[in-house]
């Protein structure tokens, strides 16, 4: 999937998706947080407007495509790509795994496997952000995992002590 | 006291109703205001013997505040990494603009037998579109997520940038100039110069400055502290003779990098509009309609003439984004309309010492802006129309082959 990316000097940001039959989904953020929606069927015809979406509604909406709260396709993780070979990877710490109740120092994930923990989110708290060596993992944390894809598997199995 | 603060209302509900009636329309503000700031006018209400507004120093004051933020927040849209990023194909675009539309106003002057600095002073009004007719225009049509957006957003970055220095060099001309001689010109050149270098080299090294000053959470407060620093920046470059316009557009440049860019535009937006249409109407107020007539022959002469040289350097423009001919034609069209920065060189024109300055430029601007800005909404309104129009021939000839 392609993205591009341009200025609209005085109103905002377009983004330009590619949905792969020749069309492009076109999104206008304008600086005031008001998104408009455009299809644009093939790169001679006009963007036709599908709707608009005030700020806080958008946020909304797009967590809800995220799939954030439902999500038929079932995946046994959430990933992002960062280019080609990175991943940000979210694994969460069971009560049967051999991190929990280590420190990370202890667990030393980073020299085993090259991957970082680069945030820990726990229920009811606050992420802890660039955790370091003496930051405790708790079974039932989330780890926030940044690595290149073989790391990322590595810290996986790790984590849940296949 | 009384009676300015009845004038002052009466100046906001007209410009209020000005407002309901561009709504409903679907027009711009500009044109609509400016109509509003003729008719309840000393020339039209007041010859009327109906209440009229007249032209008096609170209204000239919240106008001249109203041209300083308009030039503030162009200030703070323009973006030097951005002309800087794309530089090739926005100068390419916006020196075809300037190169094709500047001569041709200059030229209207010259013929008509005016002076050079009365010549220049047309030229720029007729070269200069209008950013927010034409960005509102590029919303409410779609046209914004179109590929034609580009060239036309882009061309007015570039425009932006050259209003500033020619603001600085004709406000010089017209305040310092005052017709005895090279001398004064130049000394009042170099006052200029001298005062926006200072002040590009403080919004160039002030940033840390900037983002201080509104580090602040509070509305009120923050609103305040911006305009703490713009008003008090053009005052005094006005004070110097120096173009209080371009000095804003500086301090926006500033604020600009400062971080704050989104919070400016979203907290200051109502403040500007309100003194803007203000300056609008005044610009109205001071017409006298009976002048349009002695503007009559520039007026349709530049109509004529400068209607297609903007679609041409539209067209242009559009071809040097690789756009088809189609698209480049819409961008052309998009160009045609004038509005604020053509009246901002108005006000400045009637500051000036000759008749021509003083009465028939401003007159020409106000009628100028009516006629363009109206045909130019209208020209990409019916872009489709006119798109068959100019493409008709090519179409012919491709028919006949097909079946």
């Amino acid at each position: 999937m392609t993205v591009y990316e341009s200025d609209l000097p005085g109103v905002g940001k377009k983004h330009e998706v590619e949905l792969g039959d020749g069309a492009r989904l076109v999104i206008v953020t304008h600086n005031s947080g008001k998104r408009e929606v455009f299809r644009r069927a093939d790169a001679d015809s006009d963007s036709e407007k599908l709707f608009e979406l005030s700020d806080q509604l958008a946020r909304q909406v797009g967590t809800l495509l995220e799939g954030a709260y439902f999500q038929p396709v079932q995946t046994d993780r959430i990933e992002t790509l960062l280019g080609e070979d990175t991943l940000l990877e979210w694994v969460e710490v069971g009560p049967d795994s051999p991190v929990a109740g280590k420190t990370l120092a202890e667990s030393d994930l980073r020299q085993a496997t090259g991957a970082s923990v680069i945030a820990i989110e726990r229920e009811n708290e606050d992420v802890i952000v660039s955790p370091g060596g003496d930051a405790v993992v708790e079974a039932g944390d989330t780890l926030v995992v940044i690595g290149q894809t073989d790391a990322c598997r590595d810290v996986l199995s790790t984590v849940r002590g296949d | 006291m009384a009676a300015d603060l009845l004038e002052l209302g009466q100046l906001f509900v007209v410009v209020a109703v000005a407002g309901a009636v561009a709504l409903r329309l679907g027009l711009s503000v500009i044109p609509l205001y400016v109509v509003g700031g003729v008719l309840s006018g000393p020339f039209v209400a007041g010859r009327l013997g109906l209440p009229y507004v007249e032209n008096g120093e609170i209204v000239t004051l919240f106008a001249e505040v109203g041209i300083v933020l308009l030039l503030f927040f162009l200030g703070l849209e323009f973006s030097l990494d951005r002309l800087l990023e794309s530089r090739t194909k926005i100068t390419r675009s916006g020196v075809v603009d300037i190169a094709v539309n500047l001569p041709v106003g200059i030229a209207i002057g010259l013929v008509l037998g005016w002076s050079l600095v009365e010549s220049l002073l047309l030229g720029g009004i007729v070269y200069i579109s209008s950013s927010a007719i034409i960005t509102k225009s590029l919303i409410d049509l779609g046209w914004i997520a179109n590929p034609e957006a580009e060239p036309l957003l882009g061309t007015l970055v570039f425009e932006d940038l050259f209003i500033a220095v020619y603001l600085a060099v004709v406000t010089s001309l017209v305040l310092g100039g005052g017709g005895d001689g090279m001398g004064s010109i130049v000394q009042s050149l170099a006052v200029a110069f001298g005062f926006l270098g200072l002040l590009l080299v403080a919004v160039q090294y002030g940033t840390a400055f900037f983002s201080r000053v509104l580090d602040v959470s509070e509305q009120e407060a923050f609103v305040l502290r911006t305009l703490a620093v713009v008003v008090p920046v053009a005052g005094a470059a006005l004070a110097l003779g120096v173009s209080e316009a371009v000095a804003a557009f500086f301090v926006g440049m500033g604020f600009a990098t400062s971080g704050h860019r989104e919070k400016i535009e979203r907290r200051l937006t109502p403040v500007r509009d309100v003194f803007g249409a203000v300056f609008f109407f005044w610009i109205g107020v001071g017409t006298d309609p009976t002048l349009l007539a002695a503007a009559a022959v520039p007026l349709v002469v530049a109509v004529v003439l400068t209607t297609p040289a903007k679609m041409l350097s539209g067209y242009l423009g559009g071809r040097v984004y690789d756009l088809s001919k189609r698209r480049s034609l819409r961008a052309g069209l998009g160009m045609v309309p004038r509005g604020e920065f053509s009246l901002v060189i108005a006000a400045l024109a009637a500051g000036g010492s000759t008749p021509i300055m003083r009465e028939i430029i401003p007159a020409f601007a106000v009628g100028y802006v009516l006629v363009m800005s109206m045909l130019g909404t209208i020209l990409m309104g019916q872009s489709s129309v006119v798109e068959r129009l100019v493409f008709r021939d090519g179409e012919e000839r491709t028919e006949p082959a097909g079946g």
